[in-house]
Formats: structure tokens, sequence, C-alpha cells
């Protein structure tokens, strides 16, 4: 069975290619059909191909399927152990429910096939990415779904926002990659090839004798951790995810939300042995992660875009998941990711059928009152809501409190990090509930020609799915039964993991964690149940305007960043480039046109000026032999 | 022994049959033209399983056959199914220049099933004197094809000068081909080599002899200084069987030339060894400069074909090391010849003999599959990874590396940077240029859709897992 895995990848690949020649004439909906059934089947496909981990028969097996080119470790292998199962079975699983979603969230759009390409597209270069078996095929995927992910923010390019928003990912990524390249380079100096096989195994280094000092793998890491900032929206490169929330609602909540960000964290856990060796590392990916979480928390307290709120609790949760591996609970992290994934993907899907009831409209100050309206929405909503503030027992409260646990446990300056968690904690309760408040419950505020009604069932059916997940998943692992920590086991083999503190400390941070969430919604219960005039206030008037602007990151980033970076392109453009550089190439250029042009005469259409050609050929070879012969 | 006798001939004689039947039949009946692809396709077909029996069996049993005329190897067996392969699809895509012409189509088929058959002789040749003879029958087919379009100045100018110049090289081969006789008393490629004339390898008139076989097949796969007429010749003749033409004779005229040097001439390798290495790097240099400056896309090939002759000819520096990646480049690079003329015979008419760039402008909108085709060619020819072409480079740079020619790698790397520009730019005007007039539309036909179809999937499927026709080529060895 294993040894076929490669299907769950070929599957959306063949789809986005019989979509991009046929999707067309395929049409509404089967376009979308095609594209679900695809991402459907590659689900089975990996669920039955996960059975041996469940049964804890196999520790995972590589796949080789052909070489590409010798010598880099480049080959199309791939790794079919735990860790890249359960990245697989979230990306096909939860893509399938947003595939079926999308077949009703797109119905009328003009583009309906090209998306369904896309996503398609999109699927098999997450495959590509988690289950690859070497960082040649894990950069492949890397830029592949930063293809797909422009791709599809820009879906609607006649919108001058979608295009510059697309554009704008795409930038910020590059520097990320740049950083991931670097490191990828400094892997195969060190080590000789890019498999993981031999990057990732202590044995291997002993057989190869690969001498690894602690600056050359702090460096290697992070390189590696630059390029995890800009997958993963963490500071300083986070600017971009805000924005991508131009794209549809299905791509924020598959690839925006559910699973490309996450691959700065999956790639960090995979590549745990070498974080390990290098804790200064690992101190700056949980800080990092830590101070994103509270900065972006901070910041979705006073957005008025319902897709915004849920870009920036994306970003402050994606900082638990980089605190979590950075304080070396890769179980943790993997963890909160897999949750994360069902209920953010829910609260997206949520806030997209409400969109859509809302004729487009995405500010929460003209909404309130929906929970009549769109009744299953709001119930799917409110679990979406009690899971990622963390309420017992939802899915939210096992990870999250196990990351905080686990910080907490590690003592010294970490109690700082766990401080921060735990006030991340509190604002998200304030401003989900503020969310939700504002949304679905207190009056409607919104204009008596607008008639919001229940979503197709297309588009419910994934939602009530997700929503059972939401509450269901995490009892994978919880503390009396950590299912899940016994499943990823094989692929920590070796690696030194945080664990919980022992005895009732757990107990008491997880009691104090939910009294701070439930705190911080009676209070936002309280204040936004009602409101509707505060919140219609202009933006950037009041005392809040700072973040109601993002702390206007962007602006400073325009001012510091983008300007200066326009006039140093602007000098390297017109000065060092256009006199300087293409005076060079043009030179070049100018002087083999020259030639050509030159050389144009000889070939001037006469058979006799063709023989001389030939002949001065046949002269000069024969004065070579000759001489060779007589000399 | 009876049995390789005529497995080793099978491919032969199957398109042989086809030829002579289809004349016949022609003649008497003037059946319709479903017929004569019956029986064209039919003996291609045939040929092509034959083949493949053929390579099954000199696997385990190479030998010369025919008292020494043709060898029954893989390598010769490998020559004939990719040469089966790119007459078929060569055929597809002339398909509709052949049916216009009710007089004398069935001519064009022959010609083109005679032309492999003087090839697929050119590759399993074990005697000079058999690739000579190969070398003729193809060529005056060529000259013949060159001319088809007995109206167009152009395409008479193409077969005249196509003549005079290829009865030029021939007569050198063949000058060669003696004083290879004078020198060693033997015209077959594995005596040549035999212990017997140990003592004679660096006589002059050995040595010239082997220049003057250099310049002759130098001349059939375009090579500069040898060039001239490629550009004439290829835009001259119908644009629907430039492709074949263009791949048929690189194939056959690599595989010839491989053989002879590698087999008969290994021991002077220090001798012919940077002779190949001047004539690749004046080829890629010539082929690329002059490229750039075309703004004909027909032309602008027949220079690129010219700088690949010169990318082909780096495996062979080293001898005989390098033939597995010559196999691979050739293969994947007549493939991509005949996709990309298969595009300009769809978009300018299979009997054109023009395709001015600027028809090509747009063509991103009137009809995405051609170009998609036609950028898919483009990005292999260049060498983008991911596509065959990047293979192929890949492969012959190692091989001229390891016979320690950096300096013509690194200059066959300038080449393919510089050739990316005129690539790119087939592409630009493909996609992003606009139109100014309302072009017309394009229609093509199944067969030509088909064959691009083939060549688009093979060139990606080589790209991206080159490993299965690397393992085949590097067993396609002379015996």
């Amino acid at each position: 069975m294993t040894e076929f895995i490669w299907i769950v990848i070929a599957l959306p690949l063949l789809g986005a290619v019989v979509l991009h020649f046929l999707g067309s004439r395929l049409g509404e909906p089967r376009a979308g059909l095609v594209g679900f059934g695809m991402v459907g089947a590659a689900f089975v496909i990996a669920a039955i191909a996960a059975v041996p981990f469940f049964q804890g028969e196999s520790h995972g097996e590589q796949v080789f399927l052909f070489d590409w080119i010798e010598g880099l470790g480049a080959a199309a292998s791939l790794l079919w152990d735990p860790l890249s199962a359960v990245m697989t079975l979230v990306i096909t699983g939860i893509g399938a429910l947003i595939h079926l979603y999308s077949i009703g969230y797109m119905h009328g759009d003009p583009g309906f096939s090209r998306f369904f390409t896309y996503l398609n597209l999109f699927i098999a270069s997450m495959l590509i990415l988690v289950l690859g078996d070497n960082f040649g095929l894990l950069f492949v995927g890397w830029e592949l779904v930063g293809l797909c992910s422009y791709l599809l923010i820009s879906f609607w390019n006649e919108k001058p926002s979608a295009a510059a928003a697309g554009k704008k990912a795409f930038i910020v990524n590059r520097i990320g990659d740049v950083g991931f390249l670097i490191a990828l380079m400094l892997i195969f100096t060190t080590f000789g090839t890019l498999a993981f096989d031999v990057v990732l195994s202590h044995e291997a280094w002993d057989v190869n004798g690969i001498e690894l000092g602690v600056g050359l793998v702090t460096a290697i890491t992070l390189l590696l951790l630059v390029g995890g900032t800009g997958k993963s929206a963490q500071l300083p490169l986070y600017m971009w995810l805000p924005d991508a929330m131009e794209g549809p609602t299905p791509v924020s909540a598959l690839i925006h939300a559910a699973t490309m960000v996450t691959a700065g964290v999956y790639m960090i856990a995979r590549t745990a042995v070498l974080f390990e060796l290098a804790p200064v590392s690992s101190a700056i990916v949980a800080s990092v992660g830590a101070v994103t979480a509270l900065f972006a928390a901070s910041i979705a307290l006073k957005q008025r875009d319902i897709k915004r709120v849920l870009a920036y609790s994306t970003i402050s949760q994606l900082g638990y998941m980089f605190l979590a591996v950075g304080v070396g609970a890769y179980v943790a992290g993997i963890f909160h990711l897999f949750t994360h994934a069902f209920f953010k993907a829910l609260l997206f899907l949520g806030s997209g059928a409400v969109i859509h009831a809302m004729a487009d409209e995405q500010d929460i100050g003209r909404m309130g009152g929906l929970r009549k309206a769109m009744p299953v929405t709001h119930m799917t909503q409110v679990v979406g809501w009690l899971a990622i503030i963390g309420i017992f027992p939802f899915a939210g409260f096992w990870s999250k409190d196990e990351i905080l646990a686990v910080t907490f446990g590690k003592g010294g300056g970490y109690y700082v990090l766990w401080a921060i968690g735990l006030l991340t904690a509190l604002l998200t309760a304030v401003y989900m509930t503020r969310w939700i408040a504002l949304t679905f419950w207190g009056e409607k505020r919104y204009a008596d020609d607008l008639h919001p009604h229940e979503a197709p069932g297309t588009m419910v059916l994934p939602l009530i799915v997700l929503a059972g997940f939401s509450v269901g998943v995490g009892f994978w692992n919880t503390p009396f039964l950590p299912s899940m920590e016994h499943f990823l086991e094989p692929a920590f083999e070796g690696v030194e993991q945080a664990h919980l503190p022992e005895g009732l400390v757990p107990w008491v941070l997880a009691a104090v964690s939910v009294g701070v969430a439930v705190v911080g919604a009676f209070y936002a219960y309280r204040r936004y149940r009602g409101a509707g005039a505060v919140e219609l206030a202009p933006i950037g008037k009041g005392s809040w305007s700072l973040v109601e602007e993002a702390y206007r990151v962007d602006d400073l980033a325009g001012r510091f960043i983008v300007s200066p970076g326009r006039a140093v392109s602007n000098f390297m453009a017109f000065v060092v480039d256009r006199d300087v550089i293409d005076g060079a190439v043009n030179g070049l250029a100018t002087a083999v046109r020259t030639a050509g042009e030159r050389l144009r005469p000889l070939q001037s259409g006469f058979v006799r000026q063709y023989g001389l050609g030939l002949v001065a050929g046949t002269v000069g070879l024969l004065v070579w032999f000759a001489s060779r012969g007589l000399g | 022994m009876t049995n390789a006798l005529y497995i080793g001939i099978g491919p032969i004689i199957a398109v042989t049959l086809g030829v002579v039947v289809l004349l016949m039949v022609e003649v008497t009946l003037h059946p319709a033209t479903r017929v004569w692809r019956l029986i064209s396709f039919g003996s291609l077909i045939s040929g092509f399983i034959l083949a493949i029996v053929q390579w099954a069996d000199a696997a385990n049993n190479p030998q010369p056959i025919f008292s020494h005329m043709l060898m029954h190897d893989g390598f010769s067996a490998f020559g004939s199914i990719v040469l089966i392969i790119v007459a078929a699809l060569g055929l597809l895509v002339a398909w509709p220049l052949v049916e216009n012409d009710r007089a004398r189509g069935a001519e064009l088929v022959a010609l083109v099933l005679l032309t492999t058959i003087g090839l697929m002789l050119l590759v399993s040749a074990a005697n000079l004197m058999m690739v000579f003879l190969g070398l003729e029958v193809a060529s005056i087919s060529l000259y013949v094809i060159a001319g088809f379009i007995r109206k167009g100045a152009r395409s008479n100018e193409a077969a005249v000068k196509y003549f005079l110049l290829g009865s030029f090289a021939s007569a050198v081969f063949l000058y060669g081909v003696a004083l290879v006789y004078a020198g060693t008393g033997t015209l077959e490629i594995t005596a040549i080599a035999g212990p017997q004339f140990a003592g004679l390898t660096q006589t002059p008139v050995l040595l010239v002899g082997i220049g003057l076989i250099v310049v002759g097949l130098g001349f059939k796969v375009s090579a500069a200084p040898f060039h001239m007429w490629a550009p004439d010749v290829y835009q001259g003749s119908a644009s629907g069987v430039t492709g074949f033409m263009n791949a048929g004779a690189k194939i056959a005229g690599f595989a010839a030339l491989a053989r002879i040097l590698v087999v008969s001439f290994d021991a002077q390798r220090g001798d012919w060894g940077p002779a190949l290495a001047v004539v690749a790097a004046l080829s890629m240099v010539v082929g690329t400069v002059l490229a750039i400056t075309q703004t004909d896309l027909k032309r602008m090939l027949a220079y690129s074909s010219v700088a690949h002759a010169g990318f082909i000819m780096t495996a062979l520096v080293g001898g005989g090391a390098g033939i597995d990646a010559l196999w691979f480049y050739v293969v994947t690079y007549a493939f991509q010849v005949v996709g990309a003329f298969g595009v300009v015979a769809a978009i300018s008419g299979v009997a054109s003999d023009e395709s001015a760039l600027k028809q090509y402008v747009g063509l991103g909108r009137r009809s995405p599959f051609l170009a998609g085709v036609l950028s898919l060619m483009m990005l292999a020819m260049a060498g983008i990874p991911l596509t065959a072409g990047f293979a192929g480079k890949f492969g012959v740079f190692r091989a001229a590396l390891e016979a320690g020619y950096t300096w013509l790698v690194v200059l066959a790397l300038v080449a393919s940077a510089v050739g990316l520009y005129f690539y790119l730019r087939v592409i630009v005007r493909v996609y992003i240029d606009q139109e100014t007039a309302e072009q017309p539309r394009v229609v093509i036909t199944d067969g030509m859709r088909f064959a691009l179809t083939t060549v688009a999937v093979l060139t990606v499927a080589f790209g991206v897992n080159p490993a299965p026709l690397l393992t085949v080529v590097s067993n396609a060895l002379p015996f």
C-alpha cells in the first residue's frame, strides 16, 4: 500500500491538468465535482495507508520513485511516516471539505473551473511539500504552494486590491525564501546531500563522519526560521497574510489558515534534530512565536473586517505553534496545528457563508443578529468560537493548554513566554467573542433590503462536519491518553522533547487559562452584545486608532522599507543596472547582434559562397589532421 | 545465426515493403488517401514492432550480419525505434500536405519512408560502404522532399542547393572512406580498430580520412561551418515536413558519427576529439549568434538546430562514455524539433515556406493548445529544468566535463544563456504582445493534435523523470 502513496499526489495533480484543459467544457458544477472527487479519493487512500501507524505496526517508510538529478540527493522520493501522514490527512481531509464548500461558494463565478484547477494544484503542491523525503522536494513544494497562493489571492485579478495583495504575498514570501534557500545551500555543503535520511539522522552523521559545530547548526536553523516566518506569517514577515484575505474565502480557509501557513511549523518539526542542537535558535523560534501571538491578537481586537479578524487570529495561533516547536514540544505544536486546522477552517467557512448571505458585506459593524437568519451556521460558529478560545472540552483547549503548560514547565525565562501566551489567550477570548457577538448576536445593524439566508447544502455540510471535528479531535491527545504523542513517536525518534510538568501543575494552569478565557469572553460579551454605534465610528479616529490600523505597520513599512527600497531599486535600476550592468549586457548583446549582422551577408544565398564555407571548414580540419599525422 | 539475420533487417524490410506496396498500389489503383495512410502507418507500425523485437534479441545476441555489412545490436535497434517514431510523428504533421496534393501525395509519403530506410541503414551499418549507401538513400530522398513544392521558387532553390552542397559533402565523405581504406585496407567498422592495424593508427592518410568523414557527417547534422545550407533548405521546404527532415538527419547522422568514431577510431581520439570540440564550439557560437537576428521562426529554428548540433557534439568529445548522453539529447531534441515545426506547419500552413515571427503574436488567445506546445518546445530547447531539454544538456555537458573539456562546457553554458533570449522572445510574442490586426483562426487536424500532444507529453515526462530513457539509452551502445 505504502509504495503507492504517490497516487495521493498524482490524483489532485491529474485533477488540475484535466480541469485546466477540459474545465470550461465540463462547466458548473461538474468541474467542482472533479476537483472534489480527486481530493476526496486522495484522502481515502491516505487514510488507508495511515492505518499501520494507528496500529503501531509501522514506523514509516521511504518510497523511492525515481532519480531526478543524481548526486544532489534531490530524488523524487517520498517519506511516509506519522508526521507526514498527519499533515496529509489534514490537507486532503479539510481540502476535500473545502472543495465541496467551494462548489456552492463559487457558484456563478466566471472563473469557476479555473478556481478548482488552482485549488487542486495547490493540494498537489502542498502534498509534495509534506511528503518529500529531501529538502529538494520540500523546496519544490514550498515554491509551488507560494505560486498557488499568489494565483488564488489574486484570483479576482480585475480588483486592483486583490492583484496588489497577491503581489505583496509573493514578495514578502520571497524574502523568507531567500533565507530558506541559503539554508539549503548550507545543508548541502555540510552534508553533501539534501536527503532527510542523511541530514536528519545522528547515525548517518557518524557513518559519514560529519562534524557539526554549534555555530553552523545555529546558522542553518536560523536561516530555516527565516523561511518559516515568511511562509507561516510570523514577525516580521507577517504583513502579507491579512491582505491575502482578498482571495475567495475558501482559499483563506484552506491555504491561509489550515494548511500552507503551517508549512513553517511542519518544517521546523521535521528538522527537530537540527533545532535540538541549536538551543539559541530554538529560543528565538519560541520568542518569535510568543511575541507574534500577542502582537497579532492585539490587532485582532479592533478589526472590522470579518475575515481580517480571523487572519490576525491565524497569525496569533501560528505564533502558539512556533512557541511550541521552539520550546521543544514538537508534538504539542503539531497537535495545535491539527486542531487549529479544523476550527479555523470552520470559522473561515462560516464567515464565507455570512459574506455570501450578506451580499458581499464584510464589515462586522454592519452585521448583528444573524443568529436568527442563519441558525445552522450560527451553531457551528459557536463551536468554532469555543474551540479557539480554549473552553473545555473543545479542541483548542487541549492543544493550546498543552503548549502553555509545557512552556511553563521549562521555567526560567520561559515564564515570560508563558505569561505572554496567557495574555494572548485572554485577548483571543476578547476578540473572538467580539467577533461572534457583533456578527451573530444582538440587534441587526444591516439595511432592511438585505435578507440574509442560510447557505446551500454543499456549504452547510462542511460546516457541520468541521464543527463535529472541532469538538472531537481534541481528544486525540489528552493528558490522560496522549495517543497523538504515541502516534508521532517514530517521527521524533531520538529527539529530546519537552513534556508536561509533573503533578498538579498542568491542572492548575489549565484552570487558570480557562478562567482567563471565560473572563475575557464575559467582558467582550457584555461590551459588544448590544453595541452598534461604537463600532460604526469611523476607523482611525478614536483612542484605539493605532490598533485599528494594525499599528500602521504597513505605513511604516511603506515609509521605511518600500520607499527607501524603491529609492534603492531606482538607483539600482536606473543608475547601476541601466548604465553599468545593462551597459555591459547591452554591450554584449549589441556585440552579438552586430556580429550576427556582420555574419549575415555570408548567408548570401549563393551556393558558391556556401561551398566556399564548406571547403574552408574541410581544409581547416584537413590541416589539423594532417599535422597530427605528420608531426 | 540465421535468426539474427532476419531479426536484424526486419524493421528495414517492413518499411521498404511499405514503400513498394504504396507506390505499386498508387500507380495501378489510384486509391483514396485513406489507403495511403493505411499502408504507410501499417508499415511503420510493423517496423516499430520488429525494431522492438530486434532490441530484445540484440540485448543477448549482438553480432554483425550479412557478411559484416549491417550490425545487429542495441544501437541499431534503438536508432530504428526512434527513427520510426519520428517518421510517424512527421507524417502525422505532414498529412494535410499529402492530402492536399492528390496527384503526388503518395510520392511524398514514399519519400518520407525512403528517407527513414536510408537513415535506418545509416545507424545500422557495420561497413563504411553501407554507411555511404544509407547516407545517399536518405540524402537523395531528402533533396526531393525539399523540392516538393514545385511551384515555390524557394522550394526549388532549396532542393538545388541542398543537392549541390549535399553531393559535395557526400563526395568528401566518400573520399574520406577511400583514404581510410587506403590506410587500413578494410571498410569494416569493427575491423578498422583491430589489432592488425595497431602500428598504423597515426598515419596521415588515415587521419585525413577521419577528418573527411567528420566533414561529410558534420554536413548532414548541420554543424558549423558546414551548416550554411540549413536555413535556406529548412525555410524553403514545406513546413509540414521540415521537422522530420531536421530531426531524422540529426538522429542518424549523429548515430553514424558516434559509431564510426567510437568503434573504429577510438585509438585516434586524441586527434579527432579536439577537432570535434572546435566544430562543436563553432556550431554553438554561429548558431546562437545568427539565431538572434532572425525574424522568421523557421530560420530561427534552423540556426538553433546548428547550435544544438554543437551541444550534441559535446557529448562525443570524450568518446564512448558520452554515447548515452548523446542518445538522450538527440532523441529528446528530435521530439522538440518535430513539435516546434509542427506548430509552424499549423500556423503558417503545411505548404508554406514563410513563418514570420509576427504571425505568432497573440497565439495564446487564438489557440491556447498550439501556444502551449510551442512555448514548451522553446523552453525545452532553451534547456529549462523539468523539460527534457534540461536533462539532455545536463548529460552532454557532464560528458564533456568528464572528458576534460571545461572550456567547451563554459562556452556551451554561455551559448545556452544567450539562446534563452531568442527562445523566450517567441514566448513573449505568443503570450504578451498585442495583436495589431485580426489574425486568421487556426484549425488543426486530429493527427497533428495527436502528434503535438505526444511530443509535449514526452518532453515533460522525460524532463520530470529522465531515468527510464536514460536506462534504455545506456543499453543502446554499439557492439
